[in-house]
């Protein structure tokens, strides 16, 4: 037997040279972690390592490659390429510096206080006169009575410094040496087309990196429902491969992120997720079907507390944790549980409104005491589908649009250049240029061309598709054309959403000009300006002045879950203080419905 | 000072554009205005109010109005439609059929924008609709056409998730051996004349003014 030293960290173990194994495997072995972003293919030249002493074979021609002369004349080595052949003393070599620290939306105060932490200890080996067992040197030294049964699978036969790593007062695993320095976490957002993770230091809080990606769910249905019809159709199958798809994606995000920033996944030990309702049951393998039936009851609402390596998530610690956020009900999720509690519902006094826009529009207003919450179904036309010229916000895709009477259109296209469709935020913006310069009525219908004079601005614009019209606003390798069609669907959607907030005002018996403030969530929200959501009365003119934007603030309530307790609590106790108005059976819905339908832009 | 008292066919001509214009507040004056006239209620309901839902359904077939105008112009209808019921003729006319069917939304889905649209459409249309609401139990429908001697079934739905409940209905006409008494209709977002086809449904209607032309079809009604 051979022994291998870590001074710095006061490390010693002996290992089995006849095991063939590189060093960067044989500390794995002893929980004792070197990046290695590429898992150890010699590949990174990540997982460095200080030789200070003992027997080592020559430079290989590979290390040459991906080692400065300064790093080996410095005596640095690639622990993945060397294998050891006899007692040797190395040194880790801290990589983890010059982390750049990004900054999102918006993120409240909080005091920090994350549900993982760690705590150091020295085990002194047992003697033959001494033979307590392992789990009582550890247990002692940590303060307990006992270790779980799966740290206890952990321990290896030892001595000097460990780290015992806790989730709140539960010790979940023992890493050798003493690695309090490295301590990450991920805070995640799933919504159904889009994720976003940020991957955080739970020490100081910073935003070390993000990574969003397309939902890979997309392949079994654009929407919620029918990512759910396909589970109805293909049972525990269908509930399996939804499960996989987004389980692969977010463990490829994380390695992403750890690839880039040259952490190793072991170092996250968990992951924070808020999500809608449909992703997380999806997430976690909870049958989804009942979401999508009346009476809309979901399986589970409540926050969740899971090891990760049991619901597919291996891109972390081997025992990382996953925490899923609490929601209300199937229509709010914890993604607005999230996003309410940024918003600081939970303890504001004014009246503040909060809405989410995407494909369904969620909507919570408190009152300073009371929290009322409702779901409008305003389907995908304001992102730019079901529209005839929509396009996802890519090259060619026109992001705001102006009229003037003497130039015409005046149109901002993605990449600069000639316009192929027009994104969620640009079919925003046209429907509301239309409306102000009268190409649109109040009641959505496109003005007759018959019915202006020779020589009007609009005339010039306006198309006709036998008796439809149409109005161009574009001219790219085709017509950008907006079609009557098309201003119906946005104002089916803009019902959608404008009924939900006035059943809300008035079910609180409050007013419009009653409210303080009224704060949009959500990446997509975020590109609509006031100018649009007020122009294309999508929200009243009445709050123009009242309208802040909040970003992807389900994301930062799963970043607050992770860094705080505090705020854990109090968003399980807010997600129970939310109540919940059903539209569908609010009386006089229909009729609202329909007044809303109307632009009352003048 | 004599008032003069407005033509039939003026006041006809008024009841029909206050449906159509949408005009729900001022059609219950001329309904009464039209009566105190002493012309006939029946010809008020089908050359009046329901010639003006006719026009509406038109527009709306040519994307000129919008749903929500659709249901808007049904309110003004109704309106009339209240002054106007008790001055009909308590008696059908020999030998006339009378067309019924039962409507609603199949069980799991609470959205019935779309199913009042048809309910309303197939109402003008003379039907007798007898509308269960919406999250129906699927037997329920069975069970309301047996009880009524309906010819048709109208169901619908906005989410896919709630679709296999229409084929059910089918199954359950089929096993109680009165299929080929009742045509079933479908309609709502998620569906298409493939999926009628599959659950061997009669039927699929794209809209509201489709489906009166499919039920009258379906039913051979004039």
């Amino acid at each position: 037997m051979h022994t291998i030293a870590l001074p710095r960290q006061t490390i010693k173990f002996s290992y089995d040279i006849g095991a063939g194994e590189n060093l960067l495997n044989i500390l794995v072995g002893q929980q004792i972690f070197i990046e290695s972003p590429c898992g150890g293919r010699g590949s990174c030249g990540k997982c460095k390592i200080k030789h200070l002493g003992g027997d080592l074979p020559p430079l290989s021609d590979d290390e040459k490659e991906r080692l400065t002369p300064k790093e080996i004349a410095e005596g640095i080595r690639l622990a993945c390429l060397i294998y050891p052949t006899g007692d040797l003393e190395i040194d880790i070599v801290d990589q983890e510096e010059n982390h750049q620290v990004l900054t999102g939306g918006y993120v409240p105060e909080y005091e920090p206080n994350p549900a993982i932490r760690k705590k150091t200890i020295e085990i002194i080996k047992p003697t033959l006169e001494d033979q307590t067992p392992y789990e009582l040197l550890f247990a002692r030294a940590l303060g307990m009575d006992q270790l779980p049964w799966d740290v206890l699978r952990q321990i290896i036969m030892g001595e000097g410094t460990y780290t015992g790593v806790f989730n709140q007062d539960q010790l979940i695993g023992i890493e050798k040496g003493d690695t309090r320095e490295r301590l990450y976490g991920v805070a995640v957002d799933i919504g159904t087309t889009t994720v976003v993770a940020a991957l955080i230091d739970l020490r100081t809080g910073d935003e070390i990196d993000s990574e969003a990606a397309i939902n890979a769910q997309k392949n079994f249905g654009q929407d919620v429902l029918t990512r759910i019809t396909y589970v109805l159709d293909q049972g525990k199958e269908g509930r399996d491969q939804l499960q996989t798809a987004i389980v692969d994606s977010l463990n490829e995000m994380l390695h992403t992120m750890c690839e880039r920033q040259q952490i190793s996944p072991s170092l996250i030990y968990e992951i924070a997720i808020a999500a809608n309702c449909t992703m997380m049951h999806m997430v976690l393998g909870v049958n989804p079907l009942s979401i999508g039936k009346a009476p809309y009851a979901p399986i589970f609402v409540g926050a969740k507390d899971i090891k990760a390596r049991d619901v597919g998530l291996t891109a972390l610690s081997p025992f990382g944790r996953v925490y899923c956020l609490p929601a209300v009900s199937s229509y709010i999720g914890a993604d607005i549980v999230a996003g309410a509690y940024v918003a600081g519902l939970h303890n504001r006094k004014d009246k503040v409104l909060f809405i989410d826009i995407g494909t369904n529009g969620e909507i919570v207003l408190s009152d300073g005491e009371k929290l009322v919450s409702c779901s409008c179904a305003a389907g995908p036309a304001l992102e730019g589908m079901n529209i005839s010229c929509g396009m996802r916000a890519a090259d060619g895709a026109i992001e705001e649009v102006y009229f003037e009477k003497e130039q015409g259109f005046d149109l901002k296209v993605i990449g600069d250049k000639a316009p192929l469709g027009l994104c969620g935020s640009g079919i925003m913006a046209a429907i509301r240029e239309l409306l102000k310069h009268g190409f649109i009525t109040a009641r959505g219908n496109i003005v007759k061309p018959e019915e202006l004079e020779a020589g009007d601005p609009r005339l010039p614009y306006i198309d006709l598709d036998g008796k439809k019209r149409r109005i161009r606003i574009g001219e790219g390798p085709h017509k950008v054309l907006i079609t009557q069609g098309d201003v119906r669907q946005v104002q089916l959607a803009k019902s959608a959403i404008l009924s939900g907030f006035v059943a809300l005002v008035k079910a609180m018996d409050l007013t419009f000009s009653d409210l303080d403030e009224v704060i949009v969530a959500g990446q997509f929200g975020a590109h609509l300006s006031v100018e649009s959501l007020v122009g294309t009365d999508i929200l009243p003119k009445a709050v123009r002045d009242k309208i802040t934007y909040i970003g992807n603030s389900s994301k930062t309530g799963a970043y607050l879950a992770l860094m705080s307790l505090e705020t854990r609590r109090e968003m399980i106790k807010l997600a129970r203080d939310f109540n919940y108005l059903e539209l569908s059976v609010t009386k006089g819905y229909e009729r609202l419905f329909a007044e809303c339908s109307q632009f009352k832009v003048k | 000072m004599k008032v003069m008292v407005k033509s039939k066919e003026e006041l006809l001509q008024q009841l029909s554009d206050s449906v159509f214009e949408m005009d729900d507040e001022n059609v219950a004056d001329v309904a009464k205005e039209y009566i105190a006239a002493g012309y006939e209620a029946l010809d008020g309901v089908l050359k009046g109010l329901v010639d003006g839902m006719n026009r509406a359904g038109q527009m709306y077939e040519e994307e000129e109005y919008f749903v929500t105008d659709l249901l808007v112009c049904s309110d003004a209808m109704y309106n009339g439609l209240d002054v106007l019921r008790e001055h009909l003729p308590q008696e059908k006319a020999a030998g006339a059929v009378n067309y019924k069917c039962v409507i609603g939304v199949v069980e799991g889905d609470t959205h019935d924008i779309g199913k009042n649209l048809v309910r309303i459409m197939l109402e003008t249309a003379g039907f007798e609709m007898y509308d269960l609401g919406r999250d129906v139990p699927l037997q329920s429908f069975v069970q309301k056409a047996k009880d009524v001697d309906a010819q048709l079934i109208c169901l619908s739905t906005l989410m896919t998730t709630t679709m296999p409940g229409m084929k059910e209905v089918v199954d359950i006409l089929v096993k109680e051996g009165i299929r080929d008494k009742v045509k079933v209709m479908i309609g709502g977002g998620p569906l298409s004349q493939a999926y009628c086809n599959q659950i061997n449904a009669d039927g699929y209607a794209v809209n509201a003014t489709g489906a009166v032309t499919l039920a009258k079809q379906l039913v051979g009604m004039a």
